[in-house]
């Protein structure tokens, strides 16, 4: 495990303690998961139940301000992601994020805050109004960089093997980008999360647009652009010979269980593929009652993969 | 090619009346700015970029119009198109954050209210509400999940007076 960035450290009391106590996070929704993907977060309550991991409420959470807030005005996110980590810190809590868009907007706030004194000092100039400082204890992780480290005890717990399953996954880019940031996984050559979906049994396929972005950034601007995207990565997933798409992002997810509704290439044929969250996967595979992983609200119909997912 | 964005669809035929040396100080100045004559031109931002082949201006072009000091570069598609995968900055062999450099220019183009009308409602539903979207709550019961925690507005809406977010417009 890499040692969490402190300001303080090595003076820090608070981090040795801290890294210890892994198991307890805040758990940042965002917006888009519990407006569009609540099975999303109904899986990963219920697998984190499973595997001990306390998700905490975060009490007082705004949106993380994503790309969105970071393309309009940079104080103004750094100050919404920066307020969200002070948070978080102030109560003594490590972050956990189930969404990529989350996990960046944080992680990205926490580096410029940590080694770019003067915008720190700006920004909790701000901070100040609301009570709050930014001192860069609290740790921030994608909810999949904990489910690595508990990889052995998954692997204890699977029961319902899904032999057959081709899995296209998609990273998403801010899982793994800027490496500088993420620290996550290789940028270029990921792995991690695909070794957690192979413990099911299921295989991840290679895919030549596997690390493309899904598009889905772009909706805000061009959905035209952001289509003609999705189109070329469905069309690689299905001629990879895919039988579902796998994300760990509600922003990806958009784009492969919503936009993608009813898309057809240029021959008429349809680029609709079951699009699975990791925690879904994971979570059928452990045999966890499918009722509690939400299925029914995955847009895009599962029949082609209900038999091997035993739905 | 889209037409959805910008004024400047092609170099062709193109002349630029001045090369503004402040403007390109003002981007080095960029969070991720930093001296931006360490572009060499290889272009391998642009071989990776997903939008390159469906903006009219590309990326390793945008860089050299940094370095010749061009604010029509605001004018140009590759910044409100740009999917912000970092790929080009993941790559670059000169280590330039070119991802986080164009963020800088988004906030400039918006100050100059060149920017699509999504981001322009977006920064109003920010203010507004703390959030981008609003939880869906009938799902939320149907799945025996709690209420999302509460946001206190306030405080939210007391740091987005100090930023300034609804006063970017330089007109303004």
């Amino acid at each position: 495990m890499k040692p969490r960035r402190c300001l303080r450290r090595p003076a820090c009391s608070n981090w040795r303690r801290m890294t210890r106590m892994a198991q307890e996070y805040e758990v940042f929704l965002g917006c888009a998961i519990p407006s569009r993907f609540n099975n999303y977060e109904a899986s990963m309550r219920v697998i984190a139940d499973e595997l001990d991991i306390e998700l905490l409420d975060f009490d007082g959470a705004s949106c993380c301000g994503t790309v969105v807030l970071k393309s309009i005005d940079e104080l103004s996110w750094l100050s919404m992601s920066g307020r969200n980590i002070a948070l978080a810190e102030k109560r003594g809590h490590d972050i956990v994020t189930p969404c990529n868009g989350c996990f960046g907007s944080l992680k990205d706030c926490d580096h410029v805050l940590h080694d770019n004194e003067s915008e720190r000092k700006k920004v909790n100039k701000i901070l100040s109004e609301v009570g709050l400082e930014y001192e860069g204890e609290a740790r921030i992780r994608h909810f999949v960089e904990v489910l690595y480290d508990l990889k052995d005890e998954i692997a204890d717990r699977i029961v319902n093997p899904l032999d057959g399953l081709k899995i296209a996954f998609h990273p998403g880019c801010h899982l793994i980008r800027p490496s500088t940031v993420a620290g996550f996984d290789d940028p270029e050559l990921p792995r991690k999360v695909d070794e957690l979906l192979e413990l099911t049994g299921a295989r991840s396929i290679p895919w030549n647009l596997k690390l493309r972005c899904c598009g889905s950034p772009l909706l805000i601007s061009s959905e035209e652009v952001a289509t003609e995207i999705l189109k070329e990565k469905m069309s690689n997933a299905i001629e990879s010979g895919a039988n579902c798409i796998v994300t760990n992002c509600p922003a990806c997810h958009t784009q492969f269980d919503v936009q993608v509704l009813g898309l057809e290439d240029e021959d008429g044929n349809s680029l609709e593929l079951p699009a699975l969250f990791v925690t879904q996967v994971l979570g059928v595979a452990m045999g966890i009652d499918s009722s509690k992983l939400g299925f029914e609200l995955n847009r895009v119909q599962l029949d082609p993969i209900a038999d091997i997912l035993g739905l | 090619m889209t037409e959805a964005w910008g004024t400047l669809k092609s170099f062709a035929g193109k002349t630029f009346e001045t090369l503004d040396p402040e403007f390109t100080d003002r981007v080095s100045q960029l969070i991720g700015g930093q001296d931006l004559t360490a572009c060499f031109q290889c272009a391998k931002c642009s071989a990776g970029c997903p939008v390159s082949d469906k903006v009219n201006v590309q990326i390793h072009e945008v860089m050299r119009m940094l370095v010749l000091g061009l604010p029509e570069v605001l004018d140009t598609d590759m910044i409100w198109l740009c999917t912000t995968c970092y790929t080009c900055q993941e790559r670059c062999p000169q280590g330039i954050d070119i991802t986080d450099i164009l963020f800088g220019l988004k906030n400039m183009a918006f100050q100059r209210n060149k920017a699509p009308q999504g981001y322009v409602s977006s920064r109003q539903q920010l203010y507004d509400t703390g959030k981008l979207y609003q939880p869906t709550d009938w799902e939320r019961e149907d799945l025996g999940l709690e209420e999302v925690p509460h946001l206190e507005l306030d405080e939210t809406k007391k740091m987005f007076e100090k930023t300034g977010l609804l006063k970017l417009e330089e007109d303004d």
